[in-house]
């Protein structure tokens, strides 16, 4: 039954990637924390779900772009690094994470080209309201459900990946979170360039790295 | 009220044909059965024409959406809310993408983060993340709505004095200050790569000037790469 109720949380974060409000509930932080309380595991969710989030910091929900689905990699990742208890668990479920999120994109492009077939054309005589009813809501059910079917299927295979991790890890934990964090950087990276570039923000940005390094140190 | 709350399911049908079209059609049945109620023939005419193609940022669809029903309430020709519809999408979709997509959401995100490697509890920067994103999301769809219901085909000039375009330069900038915030505290933080030793540290860098360097292309091979890493640790376990 957990893998269900696993799977309808998908669902739910699914919608609100694009389709339902963008309350942002389907944030890898935000998910990740959900996910991890449904498990019993609040600290593993927020540790995926932070790692993640540095990932997918310039991954935005915007209608017509290809993106890796946040919500899926987290709870695909938090439910498959709870497995086992052993080394290098944390990284190789962020890892299955990071892959299911890229094939829920591709799920998410397959739906939209379904969605061009279910709504009324443009045009079209007499649509009536009840046909754009029935189409509007039929496409945010097959949302849910391929939110759902998408998790359904990510939880299986990364919980046989992660607990079946057939050897020793050569990684200590910090390394292996150091390893983790070297990808997220590309990301923050990407973000300074969006935001101007270095050369344009390196008031702001140095005087946020000196305050990050002391509230670390001393907060 | 009705057509604000239907809002929220926008994108709910979102395709690559039509876009926001069946979504704003839908956003609007409230609103047209008041005004067309007993005239179907009206009703379906208005319908077809809120079914082409529209595309807007989601937030501010709803500009969008509150000026169309003021204007199909004036009594406006249909051609007229057609030409609105058409010079209202580009602004619509590039502002709330600067202000939402690319300087609120990640704002709020980065300081989120950015608290959590400081120390603070998950939970904590997960709500708060939730509750500072959303007074902002929410504020936003409101205040979209409002202003295209009362300016009708004048809200382009209430958008212009609203001059969201400074507003998200003034974000970018504390984003910016935020990001080096963020950093700061993952390369010192308890659990950060302070802890994990000079090689991640430094191939961290690298992966941040790449990221800097070359945008968004960088962000697949570096997400390859570690997945890539992990596969061959996992794999050089497997053969003890």
């Amino acid at each position: 039954m957990e893998i269900v109720r696993i799977s309808l949380l998908g669902g739910l974060l699914a919608l609100d990637g694009t389709s339902v409000g963008q309350f942002m509930f389907s944030r890898p932080l935000v998910a990740g924390a959900l996910v991890g309380w449904l498990l019993g595991d609040p600290a593993a969710g927020v540790v995926v779900g932070a790692i993640l989030e540095l990932y997918l910091l310039v991954s935005f929900p915007t209608g017509g772009s290809r993106f890796p689905e946040g919500a899926t990699a987290t709870v695909v990742a938090v439910a498959a690094t709870v497995v086992t208890d052993a080394a290098g668990a944390l990284p190789l479920a962020v890892a299955v994470g990071l892959v299911w999120g890229q094939l829920a994109g591709v799920s998410v492009t397959l739906m939209r080209r379904l969605n061009s077939r279910l709504v009324p054309e443009p045009g079209s005589r007499h649509p009536g309201p009840r046909r754009i009813w029935v189409s509007h809501l039929g496409a945010v059910l097959i949302d849910f459900v391929r939110g759902a079917v998408v998790t359904f299927l990510g939880v299986i295979v990364g919980r046989a990946v992660v607990g079946g991790m057939p050897g020793p890890w050569a990684l200590s934990p910090a390394a292996s979170v150091g390893l983790l964090l070297v990808g997220g950087s590309a990301s923050i990276g990407i973000l300074l360039r969006d935001l101007g570039g270095f050369r344009l923000r390196k008031t702001l940005f140095v005087t946020g790295l000196a305050l990050g390094v002391l509230g670390a140190r001393f907060l | 009220m009705s057509a604000f709350l239907r809002s929220f399911l926008i994108q709910g049908s979102w395709n690559y044909h039509t876009m926001l079209g069946s979504g704003f059609a839908f956003s609007m049945l409230p609103g047209l059965r008041e005004l067309y109620g007993a005239e179907p023939d009206e009703m379906e005419a208005s319908l077809e024409r809120h079914l082409e193609h529209f595309n807007a940022h989601p937030y501010l669809a709803g500009v969008a959406l509150g000026a169309a029903l003021k204007l199909e309430a004036d009594g406006a020709d249909p051609e007229t809310v057609r030409r609105f519809k058409l010079a209202v999408r580009g602004p619509l979709g590039s502002l709330g993408d600067a202000l939402v997509w690319a300087a609120w959401l990640p704002g709020v995100s980065v300081l989120a983060l950015a608290l959590y490697w400081m120390g603070f509890p998950g939970w904590w920067a997960a709500v708060l993340f939730l509750g500072m994103y959303n007074i902002g999301h929410l504020a936003l769809r409101f205040w979209g709505f409002r202003i295209g219901l009362i300016e009708g085909r004048m809200v382009g000039r209430r958008l212009e004095r609203a001059n969201l375009a400074r507003w998200t330069a003034r974000l970018k900038a504390a984003v910016a200050l935020l990001l080096g915030l963020l950093v700061g505290a993952v390369l010192a933080g308890e659990d950060g790569l302070a802890a994990s030793g000079w090689l991640w540290t430094a191939l961290a860098a690298c992966a941040f000037l790449a990221g800097l360097l070359v945008g968004h292309r960088a962000w697949r091979p570096a997400a390859a790469t570690v997945v890539g890493v992990i596969a061959v640790l996992a794999a050089l376990g497997a053969l003890g």
